[in-house]
């Protein structure tokens, strides 16, 4: 599969796109933990993808990984384990972008729902936190219905700040 | 162009590669090394969402806390309701096992049914019926008072009217017994309509505010000494040669829980003595007044005996001048005018203050003490002509 031809983005796409990164990943720390549930929206999986598709998978890759270790560093018990698992998803969508035609606001929920329960899917096994029967629950429900919630607020942020989540609008 | 492209993507491919090898490692890092590395992390450029995290969390716990606040606080407000309603409960049914104790014999305990409506409030169902004995025409009480009367009666159930029925008609008297009249329903509007008035009183017999109300004993219902309630005051009715007081019922509406019905025979008996606690209060009232009396009267005597002591001695004086005048001769006009005028101001005194002692002006049934005024007396006159003969 060959990779799709890429465009370089303007200056102003850029800011626009770290500036959504930032407010995203600050709401994960602020307002994340107002909510107490098992079913959560994930933030950082937001972040990452929407900064994702505005970058090299190179660059993407190593924004996930910084980004999960700053996670990881709060939950020191899995230490490496977000870090991992997000420069996988980071580097994953922004070879996809092309294929996901990121600018469709569907697709896009369906794209953050399918990276936030890959997310969780590869969280689950790799911390061990859960087995049998609490596993599958957690990978067939809670995990789906944090992506879904995830997905959702996506869809939202995209429709209400469009030229901050949008690229190539500029 | 193609070679860049391919490098790019090798750089790109190359960067993720470390960045997993490096996670990796991060993951299999020793436990210690992987907490300091964090704790680096946490303490430095993590900071700022260290204290963010930190302080969105304490907003969470104070409002899960003030959650946990106003429901314990209702909780706890339900649980002081309820005890409140035991404790009432609790407190009706102590005073209704008094009031059976001193009943001893002769009466039905029921229970009230549910209210079965609008429309219904001034009669009572009864849980009790002609199967205990209960009749129509028999008074239902509690222990602060007369409730009604019975009117009608099923085998197990019965209904009752209360004293705020239109119907309701029950011969009463003040506790002193000083006034009689007929209590019924204050027929007025809103918070008066659950006020009883007393008609039919006597002009001369007065009621203070406070005065209990029982019932006579007149006619066959209800037997004398049922509290039924107090006097608030004078009610101003076009009738002039009787009086009308309004009255505040012994059993309020909302305290009509559990009752007694007295059967006929206990009715017939009477219930004297039963509800001790007012007859009590009101017999401390004129043991009090009755105290007051005999310290006045005490206080009269002792007057009296003094004044008859001075009247012997303004005697024994006249009578000693007298002699002297008639013997001697020598006493003064003068002397003669003033032992005159003397001896009839002591004896007007003495009249006057003997009256007095004998009628103390103290009421037999007033609780309040009034204070002995003593007379005026009269000055003695001075008289310019000559000395009366002396008889």
């Amino acid at each position: 599969m060959s990779r799709p031809q890429q465009q370089t983005p303007g200056i102003g796409s850029a800011l626009r796109a770290w500036l959504g990164f930032t407010i995203l990943l600050t709401a994960h720390f602020a307002v994340r933990p107002l909510f107490d549930g098992r079913a959560n929206v994930d933030f950082i999986v937001i972040a990452i993808l929407f900064s994702a598709v505005r970058m090299r998978p190179g660059l993407a890759a190593l924004i996930g990984f910084l980004t999960g270790l700053a996670v990881d560093a709060l939950a020191p018990g899995s230490f490496g384990a977000s870090a991992l698992v997000l420069t996988l998803i980071a580097f994953g969508a922004s070879w996809l972008k092309a294929v996901f035609f990121a600018d469709h606001v569907a697709l896009t929920g369906l794209f953050v729902f399918a990276g936030k329960w890959l997310f969780d899917i590869a969280m689950t096994l790799l911390t061990g936190g859960a087995s049998g029967a609490s596993l599958v629950v957690t990978l067939l429900l809670w995990s789906p219905l944090s992506a879904a919630l995830t997905a959702l607020l996506a869809v939202v942020l995209l429709t209400v700040f469009r030229p901050l989540y949008r690229p190539h609008t500029s | 162009m193609a070679r860049s492209v391919r490098s790019d993507g090798r750089l790109d491919t190359g960067l993720a590669l470390v960045c997993v090898i490096l996670a990796v490692l991060a993951l299999i890092l020793p436990r210690r090394t992987r907490e300091g590395l964090a704790a680096t992390l946490r303490t430095s450029v993590l900071s700022p969402l260290v204290a963010l995290e930190g302080r969105a969390s304490s907003v969470r716990a104070a409002v899960v806390a003030r959650n946990d606040v106003l429901v314990t606080r209702g909780l706890v407000a339900t649980q002081a309701l309820q005890v409140k309603a035991v404790a009432d409960e609790n407190s009706t049914l102590r005073k209704l096992l008094g009031l059976s104790a001193r009943l001893q014999d002769g009466f039905v305990p029921a229970e009230l049914l549910p209210p079965r409506g609008a429309g219904d409030e001034f009669t009572i169902a009864l849980a009790t019926g002609s199967d205990a004995g209960v009749q129509p025409f028999l008074p239902v009480v509690t222990a602060d008072g007369l409730v009604g009367m019975v009117q009608s009666v099923d085998r197990a159930t019965s209904f009752a009217i209360t004293w705020a029925h239109p119907d309701f008609r029950v011969s009463a008297m003040s506790v002193d017994e000083g006034a009689f009249g007929i209590v019924q329903p204050h027929l007025g509007a809103g918070a008066e309509r659950w006020l009883l008035e007393m008609r039919g009183v006597p002009f001369r017999a007065k009621l203070e505010p406070g005065t209990l109300i029982v019932s006579s004993g007149l006619g066959a219902t209800y037997p004398r000494g049922i509290p039924i309630g107090t006097v608030l005051g004078e009610l101003s009715t076009p009738e002039k040669w009787a009086r009308t007081y309004l009255v505040k019922p012994s059993v309020l509406p909302e305290a009509i829980g559990p009752v007694l019905v007295l059967l006929s025979l206990r009715t017939q008996r009477g219930v004297n003595g039963v509800w001790t606690t007012v007859s009590a209060a009101d017999s401390a009232a004129r043991a009090v007044a009755a105290a007051g009396d005999s310290l006045a009267r005490a206080a009269a005597l002792d007057e009296l005996a003094a004044r008859r002591t001075a009247l012997d001695a303004a005697a024994d004086t006249l009578a000693d001048s007298t002699l002297a005048f008639v013997a001697g001769g020598r006493v003064t006009a003068a002397d003669s005018a003033r032992a005159d005028s003397s001896a009839r101001a002591d004896s007007a005194r003495v009249r006057i203050r003997a009256d007095s002692g004998a009628r103390p002006r103290v009421r037999r049934d007033s609780s309040k003490l009034r204070p002995t005024v003593p007379p005026p007396v009269t000055p003695p006159t001075t008289r310019t002509g000559p000395p009366p003969a002396v008889r």
